[in-house]
């Protein structure tokens, strides 16, 4: 609370600020929301320390999820990488790991992401571009191959068919000998934000969703230490949502999976601890800081208070980020190191536990080996040089960010209680809120940048009338034949009773409600492709043909 | 404003990418600027992209891809939208162009390519300058 | 140039389809795009989909042109958006609902802007109607904008209106229940799959028996499952239809004269006001206004 001399110097100062010529437009976020040109106690009306911060390690982690963060280890330095056929991306597994990369994230190609094989028409053109082309679980076993995955841990971003995926990935680590209760990782199989946002989409969202509890279900009781979903705002962000709707958008999908998990029968404390998270990190230093802050405070008070979480693991909302993709411009692209770097300040200040940096050249190809290289150094200096390793929550205290936060933490439950008014999660995506909702919210951001009230280096402001275009990697054409003939021996060799009576237990057990899962191994050994389960499984649960603005 | 009748543009998203926030602002912005914007969805192929124009007789067909195929489906798309007899559909690239590739598509036939960052406003006077070629 | 492209269209020309349906979307060269179809080809069936939005009518819509498809009928669909009154610009969307089989000559579909306002329908769909009937497809398609209240233009379209309604669109049934009373042939619970169809349907059920009205079918169907779609279709195909049900009307002569009026003598929106202003300043009385007005006209 103010005093009276408190505020007589308050007074003066407002005067002092007067005098300067006021700017034609109020100062907002890089999501638009208002700033103050100064915050103090003022801001923070009734603030207390324990509740809303409490010590690191402590609920509800408003500071982070460990006592000393990153003073005990520095975040993992987690570089997503996969590009052409298994064999290829194998290759460059192989020399992540002699030089001494501790976990592997693997990106798949497009039809992999949407459930086609690479000899599908659709696939036309993609096979192994973005990511690496798996068919079937041989590939798997090529991708792997000579990789010590009972130590090394496997992330895997992949969503619509995460089930099918994950049980190559189960059958191929059993076959070559190691135990599932040892294997280490995260699969993304966050389907609900695909609807959102991200658009890799099967199954209508409700059978949808029922899969990736599925793998949540199965992963609990036999691959304990595994993450079965990394409930993702990245995309929801990517597709031009503000920061609070990244925020609230994401926790409420978690809490819809922690609702349908109950549902089954699971017990909050046996699966919570394994739901991880995946959040973008944004240009507006403050503002993102705020929001990681934000969602471990939220995260923690609905699996305590709400969901009767006992077991503290529960509470704590591990997240990993990534620079955000739809800041990088195309002109003057190396300009772009220096936004990556302000990013990923920002989600080290705010307590994530793994990061992955863009490479300055992802708006024009595949990143080349040099600028994925300049992207990990981008990481290592952060941790190395600035000294933001030091301390817990350095900014924890500052009027500012701690207003901030408070704001964050309002909005998302602003959207908590609509999206409970429009009858739950599943009620509001048919009725295309979350669409509505970010596309607003990019096209306000749009016209903010066109009549260049908010300015990007290079776009509209500071252009360079000659650019020397950057050097960038071309993919050789050859991979999507080498891809399918390869497909097409596995296709020759496997025995075709086996796959079609694998294929109806896969249907039947669908078709009763059942876990999925068991009969998904059995039939990935059949050595069916994700383009054949895929049907299998659309034959009972639809599929759904459009995405609509 | 003058009493020209709207121009119709199909907006379409081909290939598997499904990031559609572009082609959504730019949907969005053209609406506003008096245009009727077709936007057939996502994943189309190149075929019922051709259908598309055809069948709702556009004036524009903007193509937007950030997946990297448009060496393979634009040039695709172009050679049949000749074949279907609809040479005078003037044809827009949208997305992640390499420049190398820009003299490639244009050789092609396409219009105009608009890489990301492009002010909404540009894509709405180059249409408005342009007209239509179907009903000329 | 039009005569080259009726020759086009009876050709079964599908370009020259597609252009006409422009002209008339922009109300150019009506009476000569009109005089140039036989009269209309009553054996077509007219279906208007109706219904509120976000209750999806182009998913329902898309659905049943498959169904049709199957059973080897050629569909033509007419997609209605609305218009913005401001810039006249539209969103038309809802072909991204609908099936893309490019290779198929069997199915047409066409997105037209409508203007704002109460309109349900683009301008002159009944025009656009005889056309696509008259190039041969076996099956017509309405979508309507969004129906409001009482829209009698849909009515008078299509043999039969679908009305959509979903579980949990809100406590409010009024407009649909006068929407239920005055145009809908058949009720269709949409989204069947969601909670509370059932109940939605009980308390249709219940509007429809009220004394007075006409016999309604009310059936549930879900896009999402494809459930329904079969029945809804043989539902549609039995029920009768309106042009062979209405009792030749002096109301609907006069309606369709004063449109036919107002078309073709457009460029003389002018005069006319002229006219009418005089009268209402009252320098002409009524029967010098009327006189004038012929005078004018006939020009």
């Amino acid at each position: 609370m103010a005093t009276a001399m408190d505020r007589k110097l308050w007074a003066q100062w407002q005067q002092e600020i007067e005098k300067t010529p006021p700017s034609p437009r109020p100062a907002t976020t890089v999501s638009g929301m208002p700033i103050e040109p100064l915050y103090t106690p003022d801001n923070l009306e009734g603030f207390e320390y324990e509740t809303e911060l409490g010590y690191p390690g402590q609920f509800p982690y408003t500071r982070g999820i460990h006592a000393s963060m990153y003073r005990g280890r520095l975040w993992t330095m987690r570089q997503f990488a996969g590009f052409g056929t298994a064999r290829q991306t194998n290759e460059r597994f192989r020399f992540l790991v002699e030089k001494g990369q501790t976990g592997l994230s693997t990106a798949f190609d497009l039809p992999t992401l949407m459930g086609l094989d690479s000899d599908d028409p659709r696939s036309l053109g993609e096979v192994g571009r973005l990511g690496v082309a798996v068919d079937t679980i041989d590939d798997m076993r090529q991708l792997f191959s000579e990789i010590d995955i009972g130590k090394l841990s496997v992330s895997m971003t992949i969503n619509a068919p995460a089930v099918v995926v994950m049980a190559f990935y189960l059958a191929n680590a059993q076959d070559r000998g190691f135990e599932w209760r040892h294997l280490r990782g995260t699969i993304q199989n966050d389907t609900l934000k695909e609807f959102h946002a991200q658009n890799e989409i099967y199954f209508p969202p409700e059978p949808s969703v029922r899969l990736a509890i599925d793998l949540i279900e199965f992963c609990t009781h036999h691959v304990p230490q595994w993450n079965p979903v990394s409930v993702s705002g990245y995309h929801i962000r990517e597709a031009g949502s503000t920061a609070a709707q990244e925020l609230a958008f994401t926790l409420a999908d978690g809490f819809h999976y922690i609702d349908q998990c109950l549902a089954r029968g699971l017990k909050v404390d046996d699966f919570a601890p394994r739901l991880s998270f995946f959040f973008n990190a944004h240009n507006d230093l403050f503002e993102e800081v705020a929001k990681y802050r934000a969602a471990r405070a939220v995260w923690a008070d609905r699996l305590r208070n709400h969901y009767g979480a006992r077991n503290e693991a529960s509470w704590k909302l591990r997240f990993h980020a990534q620079t955000a993709g739809c800041s990088l411009q195309d002109k003057q692209p190396e300009v772009n190191l220096i936004r990556v770097a302000y990013q990923s300040l920002a989600a080290v200040l705010g307590g994530c536990q793994s990061l992955h940096t863009n490479s300055m050249d992802e708006t024009l190809a595949l990143p080349s080996e040099h600028a994925v290289t300049l992207a990990l150094r981008t990481q290592q200096v952060l941790a190395h040089e600035t000294g933001v390793a030091n301390t817990v929550d350095p900014l924890g205290g500052s009027y500012f960010v701690e207003s901030l936060t408070r704001q964050m933490q309002q909005e998302a439950h602003r959207y908590f209680d609509a999206i409970e008014q429009l009858g739950g999660m599943l009620a509001a995506i048919d009725r295309g809120f979350f669409r509505r909702e970010i596309a607003e919210a990019a096209f306000a951001y749009q016209r903010e940048v066109d009549a260049k009230h908010k300015l990007i280096v290079g776009v509209n402001a500071y252009q360079e009338p000659d650019e020397k275009p950057l050097e960038i990697l071309t993919i050789d054409h050859a991979v999507e034949s080498e891809q399918i003939e390869s497909l097409k021996r596995v296709k020759n060799q496997r025995s075709n009773d086996e796959v079609r009576r694998t294929l109806d237990a896969v249907r039947r057990a669908a078709a009763a409600h059942e876990n999925v899962m068991p009969t998904l191994l059995e039939t990935v050994r059949a050595r069916t492709t994700v383009g054949e389960v895929m049907h299998a499984l659309a034959d009972v649960y639809g599929r759904c043909d459009s995405a609509v603005v | 404003m003058d009493n020209q009748p709207p121009l119709r543009i199909v907006l379409a998203k081909v290939g598997l990418d499904g990031h559609d926030r572009g082609v959504k602002v730019v949907t969005r912005a053209l609406r506003d600027a008096g245009f009727h914007v077709i936007y057939p969805g996502l994943w189309q192929s190149p075929e019922s992209v051709v259908r598309t124009v055809a069948d709702e007789d556009a004036d524009w067909l903007g193509i937007s891809l950030l997946s990297g195929t448009h060496m393979t489906l634009v040039p695709r798309i172009m050679q049949m939208l000749q074949a279907a007899g609809l040479r005078h559909v003037g044809v827009l690239v949208g997305g992640i162009i390499p420049e190398a590739d820009v003299p490639k598509l244009l050789a092609v036939g396409v219009a105009r390519i608009f890489g990301p960052g492009t002010p909404l406003g540009e894509i709405i006077e180059f249409l408005r300058a342009q007209g239509s070629r179907t009903h000329a | 140039m039009l005569d080259e492209l009726l020759a086009r269209f009876q050709a079964r020309d599908r370009l020259a389809l597609a252009r006409l349906l422009t002209l008339v979307a922009r109300g150019e060269q009506l009476e000569a795009i009109r005089a140039a179809l036989s009269p209309k080809n009553e054996t077509t069936p007219v279906v208007a989909i109706t219904g509120n939005a976000g209750v999806g009518k182009s998913t329902l819509v898309g659905k049943l042109a498959e169904v049709l498809r199957a059973e080897g009928k050629s569909v033509a669909i007419l997609a209605c958006d609305p218009q913005s009154p401001l810039t006249g610009g539209a969103l038309l969307g809802d072909r991204a609902r609908m099936p893309t089989h490019p290779e198929d000559p069997g199915l047409y579909i066409r997105s037209l802007a409508a203007p704002s306002g109460h309109q349900a329908v683009a301008q002159h769909v009944d025009l656009m109607i005889r056309m696509v009937a008259q190039f041969g497809f076996d099956v017509i398609v309405v979508e309507t904008v969004g129906a409001g209240q009482g829209d009698i233009a849909v009515r008078e379209l299509a043999d039969v209106v679908v009305l959509l309604v979903q579980p949990e669109s809100g406590d409010d049934l009024q407009w649909e229940k006068a929407g239920l009373l005055e145009i809908a042939d058949v009720v269709v619970i949409h989204k069947a799959d969601l909670p509370g169809a059932e109940r939605l349907e009980s308390q249709v059920r219940e509007l429809l028996s009220l004394p007075g009205c006409r016999e309604i079918a009310v059936l549930r169907v879900s896009s999402a499952k494809q459930t329904g779609l079969t029945e809804l279709w043989s539902t549609i195909a039995s029920c009768p239809r309106r042009s062979t049900l209405i009792e030749p009307d002096g109301q609907v002569l006069l309606r369709h004269a004063q449109q036919v009026l107002a078309e073709r003598f457009q460029d003389r929106a002018g005069s006319v006001g002229h006219v009418v202003d005089r009268w209402k300043r009252h320098e002409l009385d009524v029967t010098q206004a009327a006189d004038e007005l012929l005078h004018v006209l006939a020009r």
